[in-house]
């Protein structure tokens, strides 16, 4: 079910309403009904791959904290992670491996038949996949007491605000709230509903107008000049900046509502200064995931040089293939991961060039660069990203800075009385994300003033998103993955 | 429980998480802490009747604002609602038709009143439902010239430009036929603002709203005729080489209802009807591979109606590029010269048939004496 949708606008109040009404023992089977109803709205028959999945790995908590000797443990955990890649594997990398090796074996004289293979990707595998991992290794790290309860487990796999596009949460954070008392709290239902309706506008007033454009240019990018093909490039950095955080935004609401604290999962990444920085505020559950999961048990920095870069660039590489199977995803991480080898190792560089102009790192002319140039090399990534393929990589990357026609500027589309609209949109974004926690809080001045007035403007935010949204019962761009 | 914490936190950054943001609301000094759950919902549920309120408000304003431009697309189609156009001939059809025929052209060869139903996006059906609102709302014309296409038997598949009709939903003769091509209409007509935030991704809302403030988009209709000052591109160029086997476009058994339904609709209320095949650019007349089946069928519900087809594949510019601006439609320098064709023979066929005759004597006051205007 997506959360743009009609239906989900009767499921979440029907949830909320009956998750309060419950007694506390029915509340977490009720979620977990819940979150099936919502799972199986997309392709009911996946949710027993969920279901394997969530089996295994219930199972092999259970048997790694039973287990006394280490070597049982590791054994234990190994098959756990086998097996649920396994799925993950046979339902989103099967066909890519296998369409690569006949590619490969082609390039040597080698001449395979391409088997076709036809495979539905089931929507947030990867999310709930990591999610199940995470808890896995935290029960074999000691860190998690194995849940003995299937209905709790299964509903920390599967809460439905989460369940497709994340935050991927760890069992220390979730696991746990399940078992405490929520009261329905005005505060924190407001709060969350306001959180939500901020995520709305992210998606539905931002994001999918601007993909109106870049769906035009990236899908034919060869019809299209100069200027369209980077203006359609930073469109698409907003876009799925919007499109993923408005996910994150509403999902965190809708668990607010119900009582619930879901990680943050993104901090205005495109006001780092690096692109080291910029990771660290972008999708944050995923790449602390890696971190902790990938990163670190490969050394991380306490290694030495080379093996610290062959690290990073290890995990953003597969970073990237969580993405999506293909390769233009693989080059996309990859590159990643040498914009921070190059950003580590240029580093002083850096610092005694800036100091020529005696620009130290507090001011605002070197911040203004550095931050500039970090979205730069953002934006050049995500045409890595966006692309069809490396094809399309190549035209668009030669073709930006030509031909540029400002009298030819929209799509078949996107019409031009459209640009005013993206324009203001991205103008509120942008004052909406400095004035969140700034000195002059919008949100602490429209609350203290008297209830018509803080209503009129409420009302005036929420007909704002459904006068100017898109409806075109576009996904959230994250379910792919 | 301390709040798990993930990532590190960049200097100058301000720390965002749900706890916080509750924390913040907590301070706001505002009593809603304190509220009940019982009142909580009562504000929740008092909230979302307000928004209901201010959506009904909204789409009403809306609708009206529509309802009342007075020029474009918009000031067309409200002319022919509101029983304000009573026009001698009408030209029904396609965007062929609405980019075709000039009705000034019409007026000054024949003497008579004419007007351009035309609409851009249109199949037969919806040209259908179409004519019967202005036979609804409107005196019957004296002729109706229904323009053909080689796509008349494909059926549509969607509403095209639905801002237009929306403010029109309550009006059966629009309804029951949309409906039946988009079954989810209903939503469109009962719930507040669907229609056009939904539906309408170009935003016409804003020009419903600017009518209400007086202000009417620039006017591109004259008697509902639409002149397209283009020329020629290469996307046909682009449309040959992406078909190097040709097209042909589906006879649909419920488009050929559709047609019959439209020629008896004419005959029904007794008024003569002329099926006219508009110039298409010739290289596309060659390239549909079908040309011959569709006629076919053009001929076969002619003859069995006895209506009469006129046939302009072979005009003697349908080769100039510089009068088309695509494929199938004419320009405005294309258009002039083919109105101006067109309306000679029409006012052949109308002195002919001595059509209008009475009416044009009993507006003068005189005993009908001849077609001549």
């Amino acid at each position: 079910m997506l959360f743009n949708s009609i239906e989900f606008a009767f499921f979440f109040p029907v949830v909320t309403a009956v998750y309060f009404l419950l007694p506390q023992r029915w509340r977490t089977l009720w979620l977990l009904a819940a979150s099936c109803v919502f799972y199986m709205a997309f392709i009911p028959a996946y949710i027993f791959i969920l279901l394997v999945t969530i089996l295994i790995d219930y199972a092999a908590g259970i048997y790694i904290e039973r287990a006394s000797e280490e070597g049982r443990k590791h054994a234990l955990l190994l098959v756990s992670i086998i097996s649920t890649c396994t799925v993950l594997f046979i339902f989103k990398y099967c066909a890519f491996f296998v369409d690569s090796f006949v590619g490969a074996a082609h390039l040597i004289g080698w001449n395979l038949p391409t088997p076709l293979i036809s495979i539905i990707l089931p929507i947030g595998l990867s999310f709930h996949t990591f999610q199940s991992l995470a808890y896995v290794v935290e029960v074999y790290r000691g860190n998690q007491k194995a849940e003995r309860d299937f209905v709790t487990y299964a509903t920390y796999v599967m809460f439905f605000p989460q369940l497709v596009a994340g935050p991927i949460e760890r069992p220390q954070n979730l696991l746990h709230q399940f078992r405490e008392r929520h009261t329905f709290d005005h505060v924190n239902v407001t709060a969350g509903l306001k959180r939500m309706a901020w995520g709305f506008f992210k998606k539905l007033v931002v994001a999918d107008r601007l993909a109106l454009y870049v769906n035009d240019v990236y899908g034919a990018p060869q019809n299209y000049n100069g200027l369209q093909l980077s203006v359609a490039t930073v469109f698409f950095a907003y876009q799925i900046y919007c499109d993923f955080s408005g996910y994150s935004d509403i999902a965190i609401g809708a668990a607010q509502v119900l009582g619930f604290r879901l990680m943050e999962n993104f901090r205005t990444p495109y006001y780092s200064l690096s692109v080291s920085e910029f990771w660290r505020r972008w999708h944050i559950s995923l790449s602390t995931w890696f971190k902790d999961y990938v990163y670190i048990p490969l050394g991380g920095k306490r290694v030495g040089k080379a093996r610290h870069i062959l690290n990073l660039l290890i995990t953003f590489t597969v970073s990237g293939l969580w993405h999506g199977a293909n390769w233009t995803y693989v080059i996309w991480g990859a590159l990643n991961g040498v914009y921070l080898v190059l950003g580590s190792l240029t580093k002083s560089w850096r610092d005694r060039f800036f100091a020529i102009f005696d620009l130290n790192a507090n001011t605002v002319s070197r911040r203004t660069i550095m931050l500039l140039s970090t979205f730069v090399l953002t934006c050049a990534a995500w045409i890595v990203f966006r692309a069809r393929n490396m094809g399309d990589v190549a035209y668009i990357a030669g073709h930006l800075g030509r031909g540029w026609n400002f009298h030819q500027l929209s799509t078949d589309h996107f019409l031009l009385r459209q640009f005013p609209v993206a324009v203001a949109s991205l103008v509120v974004l942008e004052a909406g994300q400095l004035l969140q926690g700034g000195r002059i809080s919008i949100p602490q001045f429209v609350g203290r003033a008297p209830m018509a007035a803080r209503w009129a403007v409420y009302i005036g935010m929420v007909m704002t998103v459904v006068m100017f949204g898109v409806y075109r019962k576009m996904q959230f761009i994250y379910f792919q993955f | 429980m301390k709040e798990f914490a993930y990532g590190t936190t960049v200097p100058g950054e301000v720390e965002y998480s749900v706890a916080a943001e509750v924390e913040r609301e907590r301070r706001l000094g505002d009593t809603a802490s304190a509220v009940s759950p019982r009142d909580s919902v009562l504000r929740l549920a008092f909230f979302c009747a307000l928004f209901i309120a201010a959506a009904v408000l909204m789409g009403a304003l809306i609708s009206t604002g529509l309802r009342s431009v007075k020029t474009s697309s918009y000031g067309a189609w409200n002319r022919v609602m509101q029983g304000r156009v009573n026009a001698d001939i009408v030209i029904s059809g396609s965007s062929r038709a609405a980019y075709h025929y000039d009705p000034r052209a019409i007026e000054a060869a024949t003497g008579l009143s004419a007007y351009n139903l035309g609409r851009a996006g249109t199949q037969t059906d919806v040209e259908l439902a179409v004519l019967r609102a202005y036979l609804e709302h409107n005196r019957k014309p004296l002729l109706v010239v229904h323009n053909l296409d080689a796509f008349t038997f494909v059926m549509s598949r969607e509403i095209y430009d639905p801002a237009l009709y929306i403010p029109y939903l309550h009006d059966k003769e629009i309804y029951e036929p949309l409906h039946a091509i988009d079954p989810e209409l209903y939503r469109s007509r009962y719930v507040p603002l669907y229609g056009y935030v939904v539906e309408d991704m170009d935003l016409n809302w804003v020009t419903g709203l600017k009518a209400l403030a007086g202000v009417n988009p620039r006017e591109d209709f004259y008697l509902g005729f639409s002149p397209r000052h283009k020329t020629w591109t290469d996307d046909f160029e682009k449309y040959k080489e992406s078909h190097p086997n040709g097209v042909a476009f589906a006879i649909e058994p419920a488009g050929i209802r559709a047609l019959r339904d439209l020629i008896l609709t004419c005959r029904d209320n007794g008024i003569p009807l002329i099926l006219v095949y508009s110039p298409e650019y010739r290289e596309m007349q060659q390239m549909t591979s079908n040309r011959q089946a569709i006629f076919a069928e053009f001929h076969d519900l002619a003859a069995e109606y006895q209506v009469p087809i006129w046939d302009y594949s072979n005009w003697s510019y349908d080769g100039n590029r510089a009068l088309f601006y695509n494929s199938q439609h004419l320009n405005a320098d294309g258009a002039s010269l083919f109105s101006d064709d067109f309306a000679r023979k029409l006012y052949s066929y109308v002195v002919a048939h001595r059509i209008g005759s009475q009416r044009m004597a009993a507006d003068l006051g005189e005993p009908s004496t001849g077609s001549r205007p």
